[in-house]
């Protein structure tokens, strides 16, 4: 704690910035709903919190701080930093009581992690940075990526290196896109991907030039970065004649469900299809066939932005279930609304300690159940999972789902 | 504010303590730990805002910084959950907060002699993911069960909705440490012995640092009862078509002496009208249904199915109609999040504004519950005759005893506020009507609260009426166990034990 921090008093004035009232008239109402309920449902089940155990860290807080700021206690620099310690998943969404039992009739929904994106990115207009997000987009911004660390170089050279010998095309009707993570570190996962598509008979391209989705930047706060980024993406969408975009990325899912439509209005006509959903179809089908057995027990993480955000739980289940060989000991989607990864909402590039100890925790949940192997369907969540799993003495794999399919479908070769 | 006595090196001593990582000063952690969900002063709020506040890890933790806050003589208010319905966590003298919310380990499962001893940061619902492995549960039930930590439950003594079964917050808690106001640490149960359940050695003075609302001191450790994991549940809910029926069967559900019979609620016409105003989320109902009465019952499969058609059986000959399993089920299910929604505020032309949920209780006896309902709703009635800003969300009455579920009851009547909108008219007028509330009770034999506490502005002020010579003893127990003021200062009237003395 810097002496700075301590010298303010409570009542000693708040410095309205520019668009802080803006915001607050905008989320004022959002945010007395819960302010006024003060049930705190929320709190257990949000995966920041159940490591922090810090108030200021609550979604309750999140909204506390709207009212608190109408009322002049608080200003955006008094709890930017707060803002820092959210994944984004949706726990506390899905946990309100507003949300559960009175949001259809009202249309009325608990949108925590929409207020902390517009608390970010008020912060950013404010010029109060994060400096490891602000690092990370200023990287993005140059090399059109994000700046993962991985084997391969972070480059526009090298987006595509992991389709290295599968002669996959540019451009058509449908377009395979890799996120960031995919295309520079965990390269298998979109390898799988495209071997699975093309094994199925589906025809599809790769972008002429591919930019981050722009999400990331978007969960910071720096929406007019992401909107750049966006803009080339879809552009380069229509420019190939692309109707179809294939993500297996959730957090892709989400920008491209979400933020592009958000951004771009009703131009925005793309079919977006999660790889996950269209996956369970093929094997149903039969246009993909899971023959080799795969010997693992297994439990299923689910991504947060599928089970949470999304309400996709049932298709990851019934791919597994395919799988000859395999026995998988499950955990049902509600339990897991309180697992996480701690891999999402920029909390790894500035609280990486926190992001490893939500991981050590969500593995020790798999362990409990005696596996060898914990699989998940967002490629951001497996670097954090992998680290935590073979750190301990009874090591747990992490794969993903598409490794273990493409594995079942004789595509891969067992990981060493 | 006044100027503050929590000072550099006051802060640096807190760090000694606590570490550089559970010191707070920042605005943000200072204004987030003002309120807790009871009703506050929104345009107020500033008064309430603690100087610092400390995450202790251990007891010892706890012991150091209430001594140096007595050598510095800095107020002290312990926060747990923050989820209590009177205002034992809000400071009203800023100081130290001493929040123990990353005390939370479970420190030993004792499967042989039925206990668990915790933390007083660890909630009922996280415990009981635990438990449950091993085929046992702390049934302590109350509607903040998904939230609330076991420290606050001790510190307002708290009701559990499942109590006439499993018993209560008291009835639960077999022992626990306290930091005592001057930092000793000592263990309370009945007698010694940490993990027995009843002795006749000493004072009983377990029950004296139960639901003091952090006035005696901040507990640390805590040993919990185990019971089996239920096998078998059973819910029951009747509709009646006026309050009288109603209120009569509840009575002979409570009296059945059904062993595993954990609780009665019955919901009066204002509650009934409240949750209709979402008339596609609550049961739907024919208009002639102007009451509920929901039962409970746990325990083993050999006992439960029996006792359930005793129970179908009783409410049915006082004149319910059994409302089916899939809305008696679901209903029970959803007891903690069901029956208070801002979203459901209304204006009295109809119009829905965001309010805050507010809710008074008391416990009082049944045979009173109809004359004490009538004069509650009329005092909330022209409350809003007065200000728009006020909605009256309807009344419960739960079953109150521990174990026997029968002659008093917990009743609430819930009221919504507009606070975006409060004033210090409409507070004062709200604080008043509070205070009436409470009279009622204290005037049909009852007591001003049943499970929050009864240190809330209003109802304070009766506090000395309803414990007579008892109020003497309480403030005599304060001086000598807190001899500086320094646990929760002005809580509870408790400036009065020290009338007299020097300043």
């Amino acid at each position: 704690m810097s002496s700075t921090e301590r010298a303010q008093g409570p009542t000693g004035g708040t410095d309205d910035g520019p668009g802080t009232a803006e915001f607050v008239q905008e989320w004022r109402n959002a945010a007395y709903n819960c302010y006024s309920s003060g049930h705190k449902f929320c709190r257990e089940v949000c995966p920041v919190m159940q490591v922090t155990r810090n108030e200021v860290h609550t979604p309750t807080a999140f909204h506390a701080n709207v009212v608190a700021m109408e009322q002049g206690l608080l200003s955006i620099e008094d709890v930017a930093r707060d803002y820092v310690h959210c994944t984004q998943c949706g726990a506390c969404e899905l946990r309100c009581p507003n949300t559960l039992y009175t949001g259809d009739f009202y249309r009325f929904r608990t949108r925590t992690v929409q207020l902390v994106k517009a608390v970010r990115a008020l912060a950013v207009d404010q010029g109060i940075h994060q400096p490891g997000w602000q690092r990370w987009v200023e990287e993005t911004d140059r090399q059109r990526s994000e700046p993962v660390l991985g084997e391969v170089p972070v480059s526009q050279e090298h987006v595509a290196d992991w389709a290295a010998g599968l002669n996959l095309p540019v451009g058509g009707e449908t377009i395979l896109f890799c996120d960031c993570e995919g295309a520079f570190h965990r390269t298998s996962v979109p390898r799988a991907a495209a071997m699975l598509l093309k094994a199925a008979g589906v025809e599809f391209g790769l972008m002429r030039e591919q930019w981050c989705c722009g999400g990331p930047a978007a969960e910071m706060g720096y929406t007019d970065r992401a909107r750049e980024f966006a803009r080339h993406n879809v552009d380069d969408w229509r420019a190939v004649g692309a109707r179809r975009i294939i993500v297996f990325d959730p957090h892709d899912y989400i920008t491209f469900t979400e933020d592009y439509p958000a951004w771009f209005g009703d131009d925005y006509d793309f079919e977006i299809v999660l790889f996950v959903e269209l996956l369970a179809e093929l094997v149903r089908d039969g246009r993909i066939q899971l023959t080799r057995p795969v010997d693992r027990t297994v439990t299923y993480h689910d991504a947060c932005r599928l089970n949470k955000r999304k309400g996709v739980h049932a298709a990851p289940r019934e791919i597994l279930r395919a799988v000859p060989g395999l026995t998988f000991k499950d955990v049902d989607h509600v339990t897991q609304w309180s697992y996480c990864s701690g891999a999402g909402g920029g909390l790894p590039i500035e609280r990486p300690d926190l992001t490893a100890e939500i991981s050590r925790r969500r593995v020790e949940r798999a362990a409990d159940l005696g596996v060898d192997t914990l699989v998940s369907a967002c490629v951001w969540s497996e670097r954090p999972l992998t680290e935590q799993g073979g750190k301990r003495d009874d090591p747990i794999q992490v794969l993903d789902l598409l490794e273990i399919v493409a594995l079942s479908a004789g595509l891969a070769e067992e990981p060493a | 504010m006044t100027a503050t006595l929590v000072t550099d090196p006051v802060i640096d001593e807190l760090i000694g303590i606590c570490g550089t990582d559970n010191v707070f000063a920042d605005r943000s952690s200072r204004v987030n730990r003002a309120r807790v969900p009871a009703p506050f002063p929104v345009h107020r709020w500033a008064e309430h805002v603690p100087d610092v506040v400390v995450l202790p890890t251990t007891a010892e933790q706890v012991s150091e910084v209430v001594k140096l806050a007595n050598r510095h003589r800095i107020p002290v208010v312990p926060r747990a959950g923050g989820t209590g319905l009177t205002d034992g966590a809000v400071p009203l003298r800023h100081g130290i907060v001493v929040d123990v919310k990353l005390m939370n380990r479970i420190l030993e499962i004792d499967l042989d002699d039925r206990t668990v001893t915790v933390q007083p940061g660890i909630n009922m619902l996280k415990l009981n993911e635990e438990l449950q492995k091993h085929g046992v549960i702390y049934p302590d039930d109350p509607a903040s069960y998904p939230c609330s930590l076991v420290g606050g439950r001790i510190g307002t003594s708290g009701w559990s909705l499942i109590g006439g079964r499993y018993g209560h917050t008291r009835d639960l808690v077999i022992s626990f440490q306290i930091a005592l106001p001057t930092g000793e640490l000592i263990w309370v149960g009945d007698g010694g012995g940490r993990k027995v359940r009843k002795s006749s050695t000493g004072y009983q003075l377990k029950h004296l640092f139960m639901g003091h609302q952090g006035t005696l001191g901040i507990v640390t450790e805590a040993v919990l009862e185990l019971v089996p994991r239920p096998e078998a549940e059973f819910a029951a809910f009747f509709s009646y078509p006026d309050y009288e029926t109603a209120w009569r069967s509840t009575g002979a559900l409570a009296k059945s002496g059904l062993a595993t019979l954990a609780g009665v609620v019955l919901f009066d016409e204002w509650k009934l009208d409240y949750l209709r105003r979402d008339d596609e989320a609550y049961i739907p109902q024919s208009d002639d249904v102007r009451c509920v009465v929901a039962t409970a019952m746990y325990g083993t499969t050999d006992e439960v199915r029996p006792g359930a058609r005793r129970l179908l059986r009783i409410g049915q000959e006082t004149g319910g109609a059994y409302l089916g399993d899939e809305i008696s089920q679901g209903d029970w299910a959803s007891r903690h999040d069901r029956y208070a929604t801002p979203l459901h505020g209304r204006l009295r032309d109809g119009q829905v504004v965001p309010m805050s949920w507010h809710c008074e209780d008391a416990s009082i006896n049944w045979s009173k519950l109809p004359q004490m309902r009538r004069e509650w709703h009329d005092i909330v009635a022209r409350l809003g005759d007065r200000f728009r800003i006020f909605d009256d969300w309807g009344m419960f009455a739960y079953t109150n005893g521990a174990f026997k579920p029968w002659g008093d009851y917990l009743t609430e009547i819930d009221v919504g506020i507009w606070e975006q909108e409060l004033d210090d008219a409409s507070w004062d007028a709200w604080v008043t009507a509070k205070r009436d509330i409470a009279a009622v009770a204290i005037a049909h034999g009852g007591s001003i609260s049943a499970c929050h506490g009864a240190c809330r502005a209003g109802e304070v002020d009766l506090v000395p009426a309803e414990l007579g010579g008892g109020w003497d003893v309480m403030k005599k127990v304060k001086r000598v166990l807190d001899p500086l003021n320094i646990m929760n200062p002005g809580k509870y009237l408790l400036d009065q034990a020290y009338e007299g003395d020097p300043a």
